[in-house]
């Protein structure tokens, strides 16, 4: 995608607008919002986030409209909800 | 078969050949299987084609985009593979192989590839170290780090670049094109490392062009390398705000009495790379251990041939080098693909380059030898299992329980049970447990699906 190809797209991430790209992974968009922590460890409650970026360590699952996707594989589309995830 | 009682017939593409990797290794390939005559499907996870290194996020910031001289052999590559013919898949996940059968996830619909050969270029992903606090939103792999620099999307200012090998440097990089400010860049290994690095990368045309590349960015931002330091842990409420750095000793290990503290926004670490052998172990393949290139990698013959004789592996999987290694394994590996279904002989240039360029990786890559003493980096309560929250003390309780194997230590505590199936852990896990710095890894217990799929994925694969 060139940049003239990019379009403005704005979803929410746990109830917050978040302004994107389109060509964005989840991850990036949050990050460039300044969204660190997406989900909580279900065994310690402490802040998780993105880590290995490429899809390896899902440490970035968030729920995207119900789904529990990895952000850092996942394309920004306009309108998704995007909620903190948890490890299965 | 009956089609009504397959609830995957009409998701099966079939091609001569299924290439699993859009890096350079599996782009290469699959051009030059293309071009050849032969038809084939390429499977990526990547939202786009070029892997991780030639893989172009849009920037969102001006200038972030700059790229290093190798990038424009990556585009050269990008754009004869768009000619070919060859098929692409982006974004989707293969989850289970058999010899000429591919399973992947694609959205959310269950496909398979049936082809004549398979080619294996998954590459590679960071080899991680656990410290304390990596598990804090804003600590991430150097790969990570890079990823996030070249899209321009890094949150904060001061960001800290720690961890081990040549790969350190496109991180520093990709911050500094982002305008981020690297306010530390810390090689483990010992200067030592450096200077024998030297000659490797002057003796080699691309690998100079790229050294002066990343150095001049370097030197014009006033950021120095500096050898024998390392990221003893980091601090945060909620995200990373302090980082704890040090010098070590020439094994790695921390001299806790050089420490100090410095505030950060974002940090990247990265030990090396893991080749990424799980789907050539479930095919049956055959492995070899190589510390220098990365530990366990796929075992092939001089034309890229596994031991399975029909899967044929190129690339990072097969033992770290770069990418001017992938490229040519991926050739040679096409080329001994065409001979076996058109009976072409494979030219020799390509081997003897293939070997040249994996020569020229090992005298670079022994430079820079794993350093066991980074085991003692992780206390007690550090996290070293992040999916089941395992903490070091819990993987010790287990193997002294259970016994040394990493399938020992994996069902008396859990690590590595979670969804990244070890990949994480895995590499460092018996070291930890056993308390054994260095002690080298079992083989990876591969199951299936090698990736976690929707179930939905898994009840509607195609047969066959
Ligand atoms: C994050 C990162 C950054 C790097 N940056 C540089 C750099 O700047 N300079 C440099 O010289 N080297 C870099 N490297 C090293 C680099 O990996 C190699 O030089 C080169 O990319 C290796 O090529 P490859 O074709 O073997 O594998 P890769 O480029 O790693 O390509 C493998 C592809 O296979 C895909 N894949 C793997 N498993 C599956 C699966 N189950 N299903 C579907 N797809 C799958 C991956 O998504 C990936 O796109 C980097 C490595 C990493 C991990
Ligand atoms: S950050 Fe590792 S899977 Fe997304």
């Amino acid at each position: 995608m060139t940049d003239a190809e990019r379009t403005a797209v704005e979803f929410t991430f746990a109830g917050a607008p978040v302004r994107a790209w389109s060509g964005d992974t989840v991850a990036m968009a949050l990050w460039a919002a300044g969204h660190l922590a997406l989900r909580r460890s279900s065994r310690d409650g402490a802040a998780r986030g993105v880590f290995c970026s490429m899809g390896v360590c899902y440490d970035c699952l968030v729920r995207v409209d119900g789904e529990t996707l990895r952000a850092c594989t996942t394309l920004v589309r306009a309108g998704m909800l995007v909620e903190p995830g948890g490890k299965p | 078969m009956n089609a009504a009682a397959d609830p995957g017939a009409g998701r099966v593409l079939d091609a001569d050949v299924g290439v699993v990797g859009a890096g350079p290794a599996g782009l290469a390939a699959a051009g030059s299987l293309a071009r050849a005559g032969l038809s084939v499907v390429v499977l990526d996870e990547g939202q786009r084609a070029g892997g991780q290194i030639f893989r172009q996020p849009s920037p969102r910031v001006a200038g972030c985009g700059a790229a290093p001289p190798s990038h424009r052999r990556g585009r050269g590559l990008l754009a004869a593979f768009a000619q070919s013919g060859a098929r692409l898949c982006s974004g989707v996940t293969v989850w289970d192989a058999r010899p000429g059968r591919l399973w992947f996830e694609q959205a959310a619909e269950s496909w398979l590839v049936r082809c004549e050969r398979v080619l294996l270029a998954p590459g590679a992903y960071d080899r991680s170290i656990p410290f304390p606090g990596w598990t804090l939103p804003g600590v991430v792999t150097a790969g990570a780090l890079q990823i996030m620099g070249r899209a321009g999307v890094v949150p904060g200012k001061r960001a800290l670049v720690a961890g081990s090998g040549p790969l350190l440097l496109p991180t520093v990089a990709a911050l500094l094109g982002a305008g981020v400010q690297v306010v530390a860049a810390l090689e483990a290994s010992p200067r030592s490392s450096a200077w024998r690095a030297l000659p490797g990368l002057l003796g080699h045309g691309g690998r100079r062009a790229e050294a002066f590349w990343y150095l001049r960015k370097l030197l014009g931002a006033r950021v120095r390398l500096r050898s024998g330091w390392t990221l003893f842990g980091c601090e945060g409420e909620d995200r990373v705000q302090r980082a704890l750095i040090g010098k070590v000793d020439a094994e790695g290990r921390p001299r806790r009495d050089t420490a100090r503290s410095i505030e950060v926004d974002v940090v990247g670490a990265g030990f090396g790379l893991v080749p990424s052998i799980e789907l050539g172990l479930l095919l049956g393949c055959r492995s070899r251990c190589d510390p220098r290139r990365g530990g366990h990698c796929l075992d092939v013959d001089g034309e890229q041939r596994t031991s399975v004789p029909t899967v044929f592996a190129a690339g990072e999987v097969c033992g770290i080098g770069g990418a001017e290694v992938a490229i040519a394994e991926g050739e040679l590996a096409a080329a001994a693909i065409v001979k076996d279904l058109r009976g072409v002989p494979v030219p020799p240039a390509l081997a003897v380059a293939a070997a040249r360029e994996r020569r020229a990786a090992d005298r670079l890559l022994g430079c820079f030898p794993p350093l066991p003493g980074l085991c003692d980096l992780a206390t007690a309560d550090t996290i070293v299992c992040r999916c089941e929250d395992v903490r070091l003390e819990q993987t010790r309780a287990a193997a002294a329980l259970h016994g040394r194997s990493l399938r020992a230590i994996k069902v008396g505590c859990r690590a590595g049970m979670g969804p990244c199936q070890g990949r994480i852990c895995g590499p460092s896990l018996q070291a930890l447990a056993n308390g054994l710095p260095g002690q080298p890894a079992d083989l990876p217990v591969v199951q299936v699906p090698v990736k976690p799929v929707r179930v939905q994925t898994v009840l509607d694969a195609p047969r066959g």
